[in-house]
């Protein structure tokens, strides 16, 4: 019996739940704190036997070289264009996937579907990227298809009108199902009694989605909207990586890419830090604004 | 969360600064501190007496022909180091093509470097002396170099070893570069004879651009090889190489034909340095590529083709004609003659509007073996070179000494396999060896006389193809293209005086270049893409050789200039 009773009070006492997150902590400590020091990297002309105690400060040099370079406005527009796409395009599809699946009734069916569609996010790009190829090179199904029709071919990988259509087209095909997971539960989470009133209001079905299902949701929206917006200079380095070429290097080469060539291959690691800090405060930027945008407008706020 | 925790978090963080920032401080720490070797040997060959390992970093092949079992960290070779010196092979990093050069960054970066490694490149060279991470192989060399391996280098005139010189000190063990010149354009001799084309008809190894185009025009009509989609010539999207070693699916061999040397530092009659991808004959050979794309004789595909897409489109039978070194047989087209029995290569030069063969001299050296500033035992890595430059070569009774490793040469298990992947020969031995293979086929010598074991094998496997080529293996196969094709060629052109060499002058890397050159390769390889596939007119080549210098192209060939002084 006292035992039952020490227990109950650990419990209550929340200590339980902090020794819960003591992995978690020293996770990030491990993996996202610590290396924080690199960033001295970046304002250094950083060499690796000197190591980031010893090398010589040089202030801006490296973001100064960065903004100096021909390319860069480029770049970060590919950059910019691709990941504003998939964010856009990535929600909307991830919202009305979780609505029209919620309308499904059977438990079975409804739970296959979601399956499929989550698969493809376990996979890794450089096994997508061979599937994606041989899908749309010049000798690939979709060629064949076009051309079945009578159309002619289009060397989709290689065109820079398609690239950046590709990328986006392909990323969301792979992430939209996994992505729906929070919007499911955000429609479960509304009250079922205000689509019973409606019905009994006559309102259809699109009414009942616009003035019921949609208002609920919008705070998780804008909730991953916002944390989505970190990551609006990241353009998924893996994906492009494995499918890009100097073909198509004008449209698709973005600030990943552009600083793995130049940064590890080259080895300028100061470089290559200084421009991954860069997209950082800029993420950050972006998203305290939303969060506080977030905050006026939805009473929700991320931290 | 309670503020509580936050507080503590916040302590926990600033104790872990703090630790870290006290546990590294900024003295000049020696790490050159060697501790003084436990065991004294005196000779070059002598074994350690007790058991020592070395960690190396591994540049592998993709089909490397290790018998199974093996692997490259214990295979005949490394065990024979095992049982000669009593060392063992432990590998820190093994990988193929560009991913090893990722390796060996991630490994200076991290300041974790192998015992030994291979190093690719001269500037991650230079970038391993400058941040005083390896050791000075000077007295080791003098003192551990057998005499056949000085002699090898010796050959050179000082050219290999002065590569990897720094202020006079041997800072690596270079691998030779022999001129393995030129890129050879080998084509499907039994296409040819299937559809009853001839080339060459004057016999002197070299074709014509002309000749090249109706061939490949031909084999995209003809569908010789009976894939269904042709594709005529494929490149890869690189284009040049600087190396003939490296010019496989590469357009060095048109190129050169035009007199153009793209990737390479030369210098004109008035001392001037240039940039041989910048020239007005790098644009005309751009021009014919041009066409060729237009005209369907080039891969419909090119730009978007991967190395192995390029490989494949061969062993499918898309395509009947690839451009390369002389030994790209033995590693290349044997995939070919592997799914196709009946695959016969020939080899040919593209020849200049003067019948010549327009060829430049390689890099004398190619690849480094480098020593971990504080490895006990830096002499190891000279012991090893002995065993695999001089002794395997020299060794008449291999065989006996050495049954595996014998085997290994039957079996044409690849050089990868070997603790350093780099080659030491002399700098006349690719005719030298031709020439005693050549006789000891012919009969006018016997086999043992072949200076080397490797000349002895194949001269089995060459025979073996002569006399029965139909049913033969594709190890025969391929030795027997590489060789009494691929070498011939060289030996004859050599003999003809066809060949007009020229002499790149500078292989190294300028200040600029570490900042700008990814940039200014970006450029290039994208113009280069462009004009071809008809996204931008030729004439927009003279707009990049404009923004070639203005974006640091001038400056590098001012601080050549300066080296060269």
């Amino acid at each position: 019996m006292k035992t039952l009773i020490k227990n109950v009070k650990i419990a209550k006492s929340g200590a339980m739940y902090h020794t819960m997150m003591i992995p978690g902590i020293i996770f990030l400590l491990i993996f996202s704190y610590i290396p924080m020091f690199g960033i001295i990297m970046a304002f250094q002309d950083y060499v690796p036997a000197k190591g980031i105690f010893c090398s010589n400060f040089v202030g801006l040099k490296h973001f100064m070289y960065m903004i100096s370079l021909p390319d860069i406005a480029q770049i970060v527009k590919n950059t910019l264009i691709i990941a504003v796409g998939k964010i856009l395009i990535g929600t909307f599809m991830a919202i009305a996937f979780s609505i029209l699946l919620n309308e499904i009734s059977k438990k079975f069916l409804k739970k296959t579907v979601q399956t499929i569609v989550y698969m493809p996010h376990f996979l890794s790009w450089v096994v997508l990227a061979a599937v994606v190829v041989n899908m749309f090179n010049l000798d690939g199904t979709i060629n064949q298809i076009l051309v079945s029709f009578g159309l002619d071919k289009i060397n989709f990988m290689g065109s820079n009108r398609w690239f950046r259509p590709l990328i986006v087209g392909t990323d969301v095909w792979k992430e939209f199902g996994y992505n729906s997971v929070v919007y499911l539960a955000a429609i479960t989470a509304i009250d079922p009694g205000l689509h019973e009133a409606a019905a009994i209001d006559g309102a259809s079905w699109w009414r009942r989605v616009i003035n019921i299902t949609i208002p609920g949701m919008l705070p998780i929206i804008l909730l991953m909207a916002a944390m989505s917006l970190t990551s609006i200079l990241s353009a998924g380095f893996d994906q492009i990586y494995n499918l890009y070429t100097p073909m198509v290097y004008e449209t698709g080469d973005v600030l990943d890419t552009y600083v793995y060539r130049i940064g590890l291959v080259g080895r300028q690691y100061s470089f290559a830090t200084a421009v991954g800090l860069f997209k950082s405060v800029i993420g950050m930027i972006l998203m305290l604004t939303a969060n506080g945008l977030a905050k006026k407008y939805t009473d929700r706020k991320i931290f | 969360m309670n503020n509580n925790s936050i507080v503590k978090r916040i302590t926990v963080l600033m104790l872990i600064s703090i630790m870290s920032f006290s546990l590294v401080a900024c003295n000049d720490k020696d790490s050159s501190k060697v501790k003084e070797s436990t065991q004294i040997v005196e000779n070059a060959h002598g074994k350690y007496t007790e058991e020592i390992t070395y960690t190396l970093g591994r540049l592998t092949v993709q089909n490397s022909k290790l018998p199974e079992g093996d692997t490259y960290e214990n295979n005949a070779y490394t065990r024979f180091v095992k049982e000669k010196l009593n060392a063992v092979c432990v590998d820190a990093f093994e990988a193929n093509g560009e991913d090893y050069d990722r390796q060996v960054s991630l490994a200076i970066s991290s300041g974790d470097l192998p015992d030994m490694m291979r190093v690719g490149d001269k500037n991650i060279l230079d970038e391993l002396v400058e941040n005083d991470l390896i050791a000075d192989l000077t007295e080791v060399y003098d003192n551990y170099g057998s005499d056949y391996l000085k002699s090898i280098y010796d050959s050179y005139d000082g050219r290999a070893l002065d590569t990897a010189m720094y202020d006079g000190k041997l800072m690596a063990l270079p691998g030779t570069n022999v001129d393995s010149a030129p890129s050879e354009v080998w084509i499907r001799q039994d296409w040819l004879d299937k559809l009853d084309i001839i080339i060459d008809e004057d016999g002197n190894g070299c074709i014509t651009i002309e000749e090249l185009e109706m061939v490949a025009k031909t084999f995209r009509e003809k569908d010789p090889g009976n894939s269904g989609n042709p594709v005529g010539i494929p490149l890869a999207y690189w284009l040049n190489s600087n190396d003939y070693g490296g010019s496989n699916h590469c357009m060095t061999g048109i190129a050169n034909a035009f007199g153009a040397y793209p990737k390479l530092w030369l210098q004109d009659e008035g001392g001037n340095i240039y940039y041989g991808s910048t020239t007005k004959e790098t644009k005309e050979a751009l021009g014919v590529v041009k066409k060729w794309y237009q005209e369907g004789i080039l891969d419909p595909q090119f730009g978007t083709r991967t190395w192995d897409d390029i490989t494949a489109l061969l062993i499918n039978g898309q395509s009947g004609i690839v451009f390369g070194a002389w030994h790209i047989p033995d590693w290349l087209l044997n995939n070919i003659r592997a799914m196709d029995n009946n695959a016969v290569f020939s080899a040919y030069v593209i020849e200049d509007e003067n019948g010549k063969a327009n060829v430049f001299h390689n890099n004398a050296s190619n690849g480094f073996i480098v020593v971990r500033k504080g490895y006990e035992y830096p002499e190891l890595a000279i012991k090893i070179a002995n065993i695999f430059y001089d002794e395997f070569a020299n060794s008449k009774t291999l065989a006996t000494d050495a049954p595996e490793v014998a085997k290994y040469h039957v079996d044409a298990v690849d050089g990868a396999a070997r603790p350093f992947n780099i080659e030491i020969n002399k700098y006349t031995s690719l005719l030298d060896d031709y020439s005693d293979i050549r006789r000891g086929v012919n009969g006018e010598i016997p086999v043992e006389e072949a200076r080397t074991v490797e000349s002895r094998v194949i001269i089995g496997n060459v025979t073996k193809y002569l006399k029965d080529y139909e049913n033969s293996n594709v190890t025969d196969w391929a030795k027997y293209h590489s060789r009494m094709k691929g070498v011939a060629l060289i030996e004859k052109l050599t003999n003809e005086g066809t060949f007009n060499w020229v002499n790149p002058v500078f292989w190294g890397t300028t200040d600029t270049m570490k900042t700008n050159w990814a940039n200014l390769e970006k450029l290039e390889e994208e113009m280069f893409i462009k004009i071809i596939i008809g996204a931008a007119p030729l004439d927009d080549f003279d707009t990049f050789v404009n923004d070639w210098n203005k974006q640091g192209g001038a400056q590098i060939i001012k601080e050549i200039q300066e080296t060269l002084k």
